[in-house]
C-alpha cells in the first residue's frame, strides 16, 4: 500500500535532490509532508491525481501526489 | 525606433486639439516604456501641486518594448497620473489587449491633457484619430458600454471604458477592458470621468519594427517553450491566482474582518479547487499569454457571468468581508467591475464601514438602514452601488477609508487598513514583516504587486527583521516592475518561475540595444527614486510618516487563526525602515540623497 509523492522546486532538497518518493497509503498528506521533514508552510499546492487537496487529504493506494513549493519569482 | 510604436499621441480635451510627436529617443533609453514613461512624462508635464481633477493634471497611457509582440503575457499596458485617492502617484496596470492594439496603431503613449466641455469616447484607428459624442453612453456600465461599442465597431477593436463610479469621481474608480480586466488602483477612472472621457477605442494594423528578426523569433520560441515546461502549468492554468487562498488561509495572510485575523473559518469555501468546480466556465487568457490565469464563471444564484474573482477580490470582498460564499463574492465582483470600482479599495473601505457598525459607531440610522455586519452579502451588494453612484452613507465611503475615518473619528482612524492613503491589498501582515515593509514602502499605497514578498517571509522565517530581508525587499521592487516597464506580465517569471535570462535576448533582438538585468534594474532604481520624488513634490511634509502601516499590524493581534497572538512589535516596524532608508540611499527621513540622486541621473527633476 503506497503512492508516489513528486516534490518540485526547493522542496527536492528535502529529498537529496531527487524528483521523487514512495509514501505509505492512509496517512495524510501533512503526515507525510512532516516524516520528510518539510515545513508544511512552504508547501503552497497539493495535487492528488490532477486535483488539488488539502494537506488533510488520506493518501490512498497507487496516488500520485505532487508537491508545489510556494513560489513569488527568483527562488 | 525599433521596439517602439514610434509615437506618443496627444489629446488636448479642452480645446480637441490632437497631435502626434516622435517618441524621444533619450527617454526611451533612460525609462523604456511603461510605467517609466509614465513618471517620466507625469513629473515632467504635470506641475507641481496640480488638482487631480484639475485641467493641469494628464492622463498617460503607455506600452512597452515587449508589448504587442511575441512575448509572453505582452499585452501589459500602464496608466499613470496624479492620483485623486491619495495626492501621490498613480500607476495602474492593465492587462487584456489594449496595449497590443496601441503598439499597432503606431502608438508608444497616449496624453490625454485638459477636460472636454462635453461627454467624449477618443477613437484611434491607425492613423484617424477623433474625439466623439459619448453623451449616449454616459451613466451606462462598463461591461454594457464595451458590449454596446464592440457591436458598432467589431470584436478587432479593444475598448477601455469607465463606469458610473469613474463618471461621479469616486477616488478609488477604476478603468475596465475586455470584459473584466482592470487598471484598478489609485483612482484612475476617476481621472478619466472629471475629463468626461468615457471610454478609448482602439484598432491599429501597423507592424511593430525589429531589430533581428530571427533572433527575436527564436528568443520568443525559447521564452513559450519555458512556460510550456513548467513544472506548474497545468495548475496554475487550471486555478489561476486562486489556487493561494488556500495556502494564504493557511498561513494567516487571508484577510479576514477587516485584517483582525489572517485566517477564515468559512475560508474553504473560497479556495480555487471549490470556485473551479462550482462557477468556472472557462479561462481566459490576456494577449499571448500561455498560462491563462484569468477564469470566466456563472454564477447559479444570481445567473450572472463574471471574468473572476481572482484572489485579490477574493480576499477583500470575500473574507475580508466575512463572506463565505463564492458566487457571494462573484457578484460583487461584477457589480465592482460594471460600476467601475477596484474590488480591492472597495472591499477595504466596506470591512472599515462594517467593523464600525459592529462597534456601534454606525448605526443604520448613519448606513441609510443596511444592517451591516460582517457576512451580509445583501448589504455589501447594496453599499457597492451607493459608494459608485455617491448615494448617501456611499458618499462617504466613495471617499476610500483614510478620508471616510478621518471624518468619522472616534477611534476609527486606527482600524482604516491603508498606507498613503490607499487601501491595503489582500495581504494580513501582523507577522510577514517583509510584505509589511513591502506594502509601507510601495510607490503607490499599499498595493502587493511591486514586491510579493509575502512567500518569502514563509521561507526564511515570518518574524525576522534583518537587513537581507529589507534586501530582498528593495530587489523585488526595481526589478518586479520592470516587467510594467517592458509591457509585458510578470506572472510566467513569478509563478512558472521561468528564467529571466530568456527574456534579455529577446529584448536585445527587438530593440538591438544589448542590456544586462544589472543596467535593468538601475532603470528600475531609477523609476523608483523617481516616483518617491514626486510624493516629495507633491505633499508638503512628505517623509517616514507616511511610510507606517495601519496601526492594526503592531497594535492588534489576530484572536484566531494560524497568527493568532502574533503580531508585529513597533520598534521593528521603525527598524525595518531605518534598514529600508540606509540601503535605498534615503535620508532618515526616507528623502533620497544628493548622492543617490546624482548617481540615478535625477538632477533634472529634483525641484
Amino acid at each position: 500500500m503506497a503512492a508516489i509523492l513528486k516534490l518540485f522546486g526547493i522542496l527536492k532538497k528535502y529529498i537529496q535532490g531527487a524528483d521523487q518518493i514512495m509514501v505509505p497509503a492512509n496517512i495524510t498528506v501533512r503526515q507525510a509532508i512532516t516524516t520528510l521533514h518539510i515545513p508544511p508552510e512552504i508547501v503552497a499546492l497539493v495535487v492528488v491525481n490532477g486535483n488539488q487537496q488539502s494537506k488533510e487529504y488520506i493518501i490512498q493506494n497507487d496516488d500520485e501526489i505532487k508537491l508545489l513549493a510556494i513560489m513569488g519569482g527568483g527562488r | 525606433m525599433n521596439g517602439y510604436g514610434g509615437s506618443v499621441l496627444r489629446v488636448n480635451l479642452s480645446t480637441g486639439q490632437i497631435q502626434k510627436q516622435p517618441t524621444p529617443q533619450d527617454v526611451a533609453r533612460d525609462f523604456l516604456g511603461g510605467r517609466g514613461f509614465g513618471i517620466y512624462f507625469l513629473t515632467k508635464e504635470v506641475p507641481p501641486k496640480a488638482d487631480p481633477f484639475g485641467q493641469e493634471n494628464k492622463m498617460i497611457i503607455s506600452s512597452g518594448p515587449f508589448s504587442g509582440l511575441m512575448i509572453p503575457g505582452a499585452g501589459k499596458c500602464d496608466w499613470t497620473t496624479k492620483s485623486p485617492l491619495t495626492g501621490g502617484y498613480a500607476s495602474a496596470s492593465l492587462g487584456g489587449h489594449f496595449t497590443a492594439e496601441l503598439k499597432y496603431a503606431g502608438l508608444d503613449s497616449i496624453i490625454l491633457e485638459g477636460i472636454s466641455p462635453k461627454p467624449v469616447y477618443l477613437f484611434i484607428d491607425d492613423n484617424q484619430v477623433e474625439l466623439r459624442d459619448a453623451s449616449h453612453l454616459w451613466g451606462k456600465g462598463s461591461i454594457t458600454v464595451e458590449k454596446e461599442l464592440k457591436e458598432q465597431y467589431g470584436e478587432e477593436y479593444q475598448i477601455a471604458t469607465i463606469g458610473p463610479a469613474g463618471e461621479n469621481g469616486v477616488l478609488f474608480a477604476h478603468i475596465n477592458h475586455d470584459y473584466g480586466r482592470q487598471a484598478g488602483r489609485g483612482g484612475v477612472g476617476a481621472v478619466l470621468g472629471t475629463k468626461k472621457v468615457k471610454a478609448i477605442v482602439l484598432h491599429g494594423t501597423k507592424s511593430i519594427p525589429v531589430a533581428d528578426l530571427p533572433a527575436y523569433r527564436q528568443a520568443g520560441i525559447n521564452l513559450f517553450k519555458a512556460c510550456k515546461d513548467a513544472e506548474i502549468l497545468k495548475e496554475w492554468q487550471s486555478y489561476g491566482t486562486t489556487m493561494v487562498v488556500s495556502w494564504c488561509d493557511e498561513v494567516g495572510a487571508l484577510p479576514t474582518r477587516n485584517f483582525t485575523a489572517g485566517s477564515f473559518e468559512d475560508g474553504k469555501n473560497l479556495y480555487g479547487p471549490v470556485m473551479r468546480k462550482t462557477i468556472v466556465v472557462s479561462d481566459k487568457g490576456c494577449f499571448a499569454c500561455p498560462s491563462p490565469c484569468g477564469k470566466y464563471s456563472h454564477t447559479r444564484r444570481y445567473n450572472t457571468y463574471v471574468e473572476g474573482p481572482e484572489y485579490e477580490t477574493i480576499g477583500m470582498l470575500g473574507s475580508d468581508l466575512g463572506l463565505g460564499n463564492i458566487e457571494d463574492v462573484a457578484q460583487a465582483n461584477l457589480l465592482c467591475d460594471d460600476l467601475g470600482i477596484d474590488t480591492i479599495s472597495t472591499g477595504g473601505v466596506i470591512a472599515w464601514a462594517m467593523e464600525c457598525f459592529e462597534r456601534g459607531i454606525f448605526t443604520k440610522k448613519d448606513t441609510d438602514g443596511l444592517e451591516l455586519k460582517f457576512g451580509n452579502a445583501q448589504a455589501v451588494f447594496a453599499l457597492i452601488e451607493k459608494i459608485a453612484r455617491k448615494d448617501g452613507f456611499g458618499a462617504l465611503l466613495a471617499e476610500g477609508v483614510k478620508r471616510a475615518s478621518q471624518k468619522t473619528g472616534q477611534g476609527s482612524e486606527k482600524f482604516a487598513i491603508h498606507v498613503k492613503g490607499m487601501e491595503q491589498s489582500a495581504y494580513a501582515t501582523h507577522n510577514a514583516t517583509a510584505m509589511l515593509l513591502a506594502y509601507m514602502t510601495c510607490d503607490v499605497g499599499a498595493h502587493h504587486n511591486r514586491a510579493w514578498a509575502i512567500t518569502y517571509d514563509i521561507q526564511v522565517g515570518r518574524e525576522k527583521v534583518t537587513t537581507e530581508k529589507v534586501a530582498r525587499v528593495i530587489w523585488l521592487q526595481n526589478f518586479r516592475p520592470m516587467f510594467d516597464v517592458l509591457g509585458a506580465c510578470r506572472l510566467q517569471w513569478v509563478e512558472l518561475s521561468i528564467d529571466r535570462d530568456l527574456y534579455l535576448p529577446a529584448l536585445q533582438a527587438i530593440t538591438g540595444i544589448p542590456r544586462s538585468w544589472k543596467d535593468l534594474e538601475t532603470v528600475g532604481e531609477r523609476i523608483w527614486n523617481l516616483t518617491r520624488l514626486y510624493w516629495i513634490r507633491e505633499i508638503d511634509g512628505f517623509g517616514r510618516e507616511w511610510d507606517l502601516p495601519a496601526p492594526r499590524f503592531y497594535e492588534d493581534a489576530p484572536k484566531t487563526g494560524a497568527t493568532a497572538g502574533q503580531i508585529t512589535r513597533f520598534e521593528d516596524v521603525q527598524k525595518l525602515l531605518d534598514y529600508y532608508y540606509e540601503q535605498r540611499g534615503w535620508s532618515k527621513n526616507g528623502i533620497p540623497t544628493p548622492e543617490t540622486i546624482a548617481r540615478l541621473n535625477l538632477e533634472q527633476f529634483v525641484y
